[in-house]
């Protein structure tokens, strides 16, 4: 293998991927803004007020001052009409309206927050009426470390690692074998080891600021700790890289259109966004599902990320995760290279 | 330009065959083609599409292996060990490459240039195709005769011995069209051999040296653009437009008239020279009082020799 050779063929690569602007925004853009939906999704503190509407009768201002001074209630007073309009809109959750009995509790119970509502309303009435159920105390857990979004960085972070590894090189190099650039380079004295080689170089290096970028971001933003050994995230970053650059190279090798790969990819994808344990803990997974987890390498990427980041894990914790991922990576590699067509 | 083996031919070819297998479906894309091109000249390969060409100069790059046949490059033979060797003395333009769409001209350049243990800079490769101006530009922004000489400029980066062209200049405009033509010529007079595949006869008349023309997988002919028409039984043609022309036989009783076909109105009669020929064929017309629409004269092409070889049209077989 020649130095000379694999540096082009890298520098190559990372110009191709670095000047094309959709390929920076979905690698780059969309992981950090699904960062940002999901951190506010999961965002732990006050609930939102749940809406309500009073029908305007003469007398419904009792009424309304008790539902007032209910803290987790907004209410507003309408008229009959567009009370009704605003209830079946789902602008209100409930509405209390009058008949000869006296009030009545409208709502649709289909609605997530209708039951809520309806519960929130009756406690304030029994309140109000008889002096008072004790209040329930609530505890909100908020502290950083064991939140949704604490759980969810490092899984991003994997979930990238994967996806912008296995469809950088995997996307490319079945273009470049359409567009029949591969068989232009088979003519060159250029050995495969060389192109491969360098192709897989130049995009590792692209997946290492994009991990950061995220990991930054959640830090920075979240507040998501990250309390174990740098050099170990480092190199849990580079290795996942590594690992899944290799596994698209591996897909590609003998593809000779862009729907195979794309359905290949999808295919070998598809178990590791479900079971990789990056939206939840896959651990909880019984019997044979959890085999399969266990052999999903996305699963041990996101779980050495997550000792490093939240469990204060050092090199030693997470060497043997790290040592597989490498030589997984290094036997895709190797098995690309034997299996590897130009044309 | 040495190398160990400089007195053997460039290309040698001998029963060369190639069968496509598609499901039941064979096509005989190679059947049993002989040729020798010689150090220093500039080869066509002339013939329709489908005609074998693209794989022939394939089999001759090491891009596909043949069923049969013994073929050499530079001496040297491919899957012998020898691979690498041919590889670093070869230049190759394939018919239609794409390179990195974000890369400019001095990167893919660059990167080609590497492969190579010796041969021409960058700077020296721009200069031979005139892209000196164009070296930072993205492949994006260059035009199709813009990307072709790039083409060519990756196949000369390794100095090589032997340069193929498979259909240069197909989709150019005729200026650009020149100017590939002109680099072909430059690296020729550099000592250069070089093997073309095209379908246009007048890029193989201004170009090669020698042709072959090729059909269905063989060679038919083989010769200078030259020697090729003069194996016609004459050399030009006298097209006339008439509507009440003389009969078949008055025609062929003009001396030096060789051949007459008619296509509805239009008389296209195979001369042996137009100077002789004229005056006693306007008097046969005069004498008849047939009126003449329109009259033009032109010398065989090496499309005539195809026809003539064939009985069909060099561009018959073209897909659209």
């Amino acid at each position: 293998m020649r130095w000379r050779v694999v540096k082009q063929v890298a520098r190559t690569a990372f110009v191709e991927f670095w000047r094309s602007p959709a390929a920076v925004f979905w690698t780059y853009g969309f992981p950090l803004m699904m960062a940002v939906v999901l951190g506010f999704a999961f965002q732990p503190g006050t609930p939102p007020p749940v809406p309500i509407a009073i029908v305007d009768v003469p007398g419904a201002s009792a009424m309304y001052a008790t539902m007032q001074a209910t803290e987790r209630l907004t209410v507003e007073l309408l008229p009959a009409k567009e009370a009704d309009l605003a209830l079946a809109r789902g602008r209100v959750a409930l509405l209390i309206k009058y008949d000869q009995d006296g009030p009545l509790l409208r709502s649709d119970p289909t609605r997530p927050e209708a039951e809520l509502a309806r519960l929130l309303v009756e406690r304030a009435l029994s309140d109000a009426g008889e002096g008072g159920i004790e209040t329930v105390r609530a505890e909100v857990e908020d502290r950083p470390g064991s939140r949704y979004i604490d759980f969810l960085i490092p899984g991003l972070i994997g979930l990238n690692l994967m996806g912008a590894g296995m469809w950088g090189v995997g996307f490319n190099l079945v273009q470049m074998r359409v567009q029949n650039l591969l068989r232009r380079l088979f003519v060159t004295p250029m050995r495969r080891s060389e192109f491969l080689a360098g192709y897989l170089l130049g995009r590792s290096i692209l997946v290492i600021p994009e991990a950061l970028v995220i990991m930054l971001f959640g830090v920075l933003l979240w507040d998501v700790p990250f309390r174990g050994s740098y050099l170990a995230a480092f190199l849990a970053i580079v290795i996942g890289g590594w690992t899944f650059t290799g596994i698209g190279c591996l897909c590609a090798s003998r593809a000779r259109t862009i729907e195979t790969i794309g359905g290949l990819m999808n295919a070998v994808q598809l178990p590791m966004w479900i079971l990789g344990g990056t939206f939840f803990a896959n651990e909880a997974l019984e019997g044979p599902v959890r085999w399969v987890a266990e052999c999903l390498p996305l699963t041990h990427v996101n779980r050495t990320l997550r000792d490093v980041m939240l469990e204060s894990g050092s090199l030693l914790d997470v060497w043997l995760p790290l040592t597989a991922l490498a030589a997984g990576g290094l036997v895709c590699f190797g098995l690309a290279m034997r299996m590897f067509r130009w044309q | 330009m040495t190398g160990a083996a400089d007195n053997t031919p460039a290309i040698e070819l001998r029963g060369l065959r190639k069968v496509y297998k598609k499901g039941r479906e064979q096509t005989v894309a190679v059947d049993g083609l002989d040729l020798v091109v010689h150090r220093g000249e500039v080869f066509g390969l002339l013939g329709p599409n489908g005609a074998g060409k693209t794989t022939t100069v394939e089999i001759c790059e090491g891009l596909t292996v043949p069923d049969a046949g013994e073929v050499r490059i530079l001496g040297r033979q491919w899957r012998n060990r020898e691979d690498d060797a041919i590889r670093a003395r070869i230049g190759v333009c394939l018919q239609e490459t794409k390179f990195h769409e974000n890369a400019n001209v001095r990167e893919v350049l660059t990167l080609f240039r590497s492969c190579f243990e010796s041969g021409r800079s960058v700077d020296d490769a721009l200069a031979l195709v005139s892209l000196e101006d164009k070296q930072h530009a993205r492949q994006k922004s260059l035009s199709g005769g813009q990307r072709q000489r790039l083409a060519v400029a990756t196949a000369l980066l390794g100095d090589p011995q032997l340069l193929f062209l498979d259909e240069p200049t197909t989709g150019l405009d005729p200026q650009s069209r020149r100017q590939l033509w002109q680099v072909v010529r430059d690296y020729q007079a550099g000592g250069g051999t070089v093997l073309l595949t095209t379908h246009y006869m007048d890029e193989a008349q201004q170009l090669c040296d020698r042709v072959a023309i090729v059909d269905r997988g063989a060679v038919i002919a083989i010769g200078t653009p030259a020697e090729l028409i003069r194996s016609l039984a004459a050399e030009h043609f006298v097209i006339i437009d008439s509507v009440q022309s003389p009969s078949d036989e008055e025609l062929l009783a003009v001396p030096e008239v060789v051949a007459v076909e008619r296509q509805e109105q239009r008389l296209v009669l195979t001369v042996e020279s137009v100077h002789r020929t004229l005056p006693p064929l306007l008097q046969l017309f005069a004498a008849r009082d047939a009126a003449i629409d329109g009259l033009s004269t032109r010398h065989a092409t090496l499309e005539d020799v195809f026809v003539h070889l064939t009985g069909r049209q060099l561009r018959e077989g073209e897909e659209a």
